[in-house]
């Protein structure tokens, strides 16, 4: 029998029970729409992630004190360290002698550090008052086009800052640049006005699109006077000293200068003298792939809990072929007495079960893909169609309906062709 | 093909068959029997007589417990069950008192299926289910389901299936069983027609009336050949034998 005429009688088998065949493709089309959905969603949040993660930070090279990933030393820190929480575990260690260093590394172009002055300072404006987080840093943090409006302090000069529009969000009167804040540290209140409104900062570990409310100020003069410090052996006294660091390495150059970094750091810092775990380097492409390998595991977790689904399918399948078995086993003695060998009889039920599953993956997966589509939408992410993923729904589908459909199939095959015709 | 030989379309030589249902049953006990090719016999014998198992025997659907079944120059028992499907989709044509016909197939469709089993090109066969169709007269019935035929119309199209691969052996299991008496002379005619071009019919039924149709007749009761008459037409025997 040739392969078109079997899938043809198959589908016809089929087609013959219209509500039947429905109902058993319903169960496939739950799994695989389920694994879809959660691919689809989980795709399109990560491309989403990434690329805006890497749209701002390519070339970015993220120092911080301490040995992240590992376990945290003997020290005032329990529990595991997590990144966006740096400043709870992580100690002072990068001097102001160490930020002038790196700035003079071959490939460096600039060097944004980056310090949270006083976390239970708030920040108030015309009466109202928000628990932004405040932190120094320095005007490289800003490139141009994260400039909704106005622009950037300028180092050495108080009496400045420059906010998120989020942190301008959180008050119900309308700040712009020229207004004036109070940042209420626990000692006095300090008063600065808005030069600038930026979409988001660089140098943060902010790793979901930079929607933090922050309020930003010039590390000269706020983290000197306000900061932690720390002792510069190589200048002998006590200077400021930050938990992290953001180089911006030239583009095309970036492995090579994360390389000089590292090396500084082993050999002549103040950074490894002050601290006994010494400091984590990591480029964005380090950063990216770790989150990317997360969000991978999470996809293929959830997108487990629609195979489960997919299973209950095959065995609707199986079912519903067993019973078609017996129903129809005077029509494989036909077949049998009309020249069908074994394993043609084999093959016939072996395809109405892939077909089944295959129905299941053709309506499973754009239903699938339209409800990742829609939650996408509602999480106001980019939709991705996870090409990979609908690949792997199609064998799936294939997969089940053959694994399903073996045994049935084999069943049928065994017929006895005299036994068969005689039955009714 | 249906061509005449000397070599015999079937040769059945000392078979028995025993099956064991809760102790051996002998179906068959000793039969040997030969039909030439072109020839036309029946098998007549009251039911239990084992005439059924001849025909599974013969049919390629069954093996014999020993003995030999030559059917179209093969040894049946010999064959793997790949070629004894094969044999029985292209050297033999089924004919069964119920119709056995594909309940969600076409008339043509059902006509086709040894040509399906045996790859022909689908425009080929249904040129030559159309053809076979029309020659049973029904023409006008190609793309009909067996539930829209009438009983009849239906052994038509299963005498079609069973002359679509022009096998040298047509078997036909009580082909008139189902059918009212007008309709079976239809059916026995076609037999006859079929017969006539050179295929070879064994009949299997256990009315007299009926296998009288056939240019011979072989008795079997206990399964055991009782007795082989030559039929002549021109004085029919039904009357005296009843």
């Amino acid at each position: 029998m040739k392969v078109g005429d079997g899938v043809r009688i198959a589908g016809r088998s089929l087609t013959g029970h219209k509500l039947r065949s429905a109902l058993t493709v319903v169960g496939i089309v739950i799994g695989i729409g389920t694994v879809i959905i959660f691919a689809s969603f989980g795709t399109s949040v990560q491309t989403d992630v990434v690329g805006e993660f890497e749209e701002t930070a390519a070339s970015e090279i993220l120092v911080v004190t301490g040995d992240i990933g590992l376990e945290p030393g003997e020290g005032d820190f329990g529990g595991t360290p997590m990144p966006g929480n740096l400043d709870s575990f992580a100690l002072p260690g990068l001097t102001t002698h160490d930020i002038g260093e790196l700035r003079e590394i071959d490939g460096v172009d600039a060097v944004i550090p980056r310090g949270g002055i006083d976390s239970a300072a708030a920040v108030r404006y015309e009466g109202q008052a928000e628990p932004h987080d405040v932190i120094a840093t320095s005007p490289s943090a800003f490139p141009e086009s994260n400039f909704l409006n106005g622009s950037s302090f300028r180092q050495g000069e108080s009496g400045s800052a420059v906010m998120t529009e989020q942190a301008a969000a959180a008050y119900d009167a309308n700040i712009s640049v020229g207004d004036t804040l109070t940042l209420e540290f626990s000692d006095e209140p300090e008063t600065v006005t808005v030069a600038g409104i930026v979409t988001q900062a660089r140098g943060g570990l902010d790793l979901f699109g930079g929607f933090n409310a922050e309020v930003y100020v010039p590390t000269d003069p706020y983290y000197q006077e306000y900061g932690d410090t720390a002792r510069s052996a190589a200048q002998g006294v006590d200077q400021a000293a930050y938990r992290q660091a953001t180089l911006v390495a030239e583009p095309d150059r970036v492995t090579g200068t994360q390389d000089r970094v590292e090396r500084y750091f082993e050999t002549e810092s103040d950074a490894a003298a002050v601290l006994e775990d010494g400091v984590t380097v990591q480029s964005a492409a380090d950063i990216v792939d770790g989150i990317e390998s997360v969000l991978d595991d999470i996809i293929r977790l959830v997108s487990g809990i629609g195979l489960l689904a997919l299973l209950v399918g095959a065995f609707g399948i199986a079912n519903i072929m067993l019973v078609s078995v017996t129903e129809r086993t005077k029509e494989i003695g036909i077949m049998k007495a009309n020249g069908a060998r074994n394993r043609e009889v084999m093959g016939l039920f072996l395809a109405e079960a892939v077909l089944l599953g295959l129905a299941g993956a053709v309506v499973g997966i754009p239903l699938g893909l339209a409800v990742g589509f829609g939650a996408s939408a509602y999480a106001e992410v980019g939709f991705t169609v996870p090409y990979g993923w609908v690949l792997v729904a199609t064998l799936m589908g294939i997969a089940t309906g053959v694994v399903s459909g073996l045994y049935p199939a084999w069943r049928a095959a065994r017929v006895d062709p005299i036994d068969a015709l005689r039955y009714e | 093909m249906a061509t005449s030989s000397s070599q015999p379309v079937v040769s059945v030589e000392n078979v028995r068959k025993e099956y064991e249902l809760g102790g051996t049953v002998t179906a068959l006990d000793g039969v040997d029997l030969t039909f030439e090719a072109g020839s036309y016999t029946a098998v007549m014998g009251p039911s239990g007589s084992g005439k059924s198992t001849l025909l599974n025997l013969i049919g390629a659907l069954d093996t014999p417990t020993s003995g030999d079944v030559v059917v179209a120059g093969e040894n049946v028992a010999a064959l793997s069950e790949a070629a004894r499907a094969a044999l029985r989709g292209t050297r033999i044509g089924f004919i069964f008192q119920t119709f056995n016909l594909m309940p969600r197939l076409t008339a043509v469709e059902n006509v086709t299926l040894p040509l399906m089993f045996d790859e022909w090109d689908r425009s080929d066969r249904r040129d030559r289910a159309e053809q076979l169709l029309a020659d049973v007269g029904l023409g006008n019935r190609l793309d009909h389901l067996p539930q829209e035929l009438s009983g009849g119309q239906r052994q038509r199209v299963a005498i079609a299936r069973a002359l679509a691969a022009d096998p040298e052996l047509i078997l036909a299991d009580e082909p008139t069983g189902n059918v009212d008496t007008e309709t079976g002379n239809e059916i026995m005619s076609l037999l006859r027609d079929a017969n006539n071009r050179g295929n070879a019919v064994l009949l299997v039924t256990h009315e007299r009336r009926i296998a009288e149709h056939a240019d011979r007749v072989v008795n079997v009761t206990d399964g055991v050949i009782e007795r082989i008459e030559q039929v002549d037409h021109d004085t029919p025997v039904a009357g005296e034998q009843r």
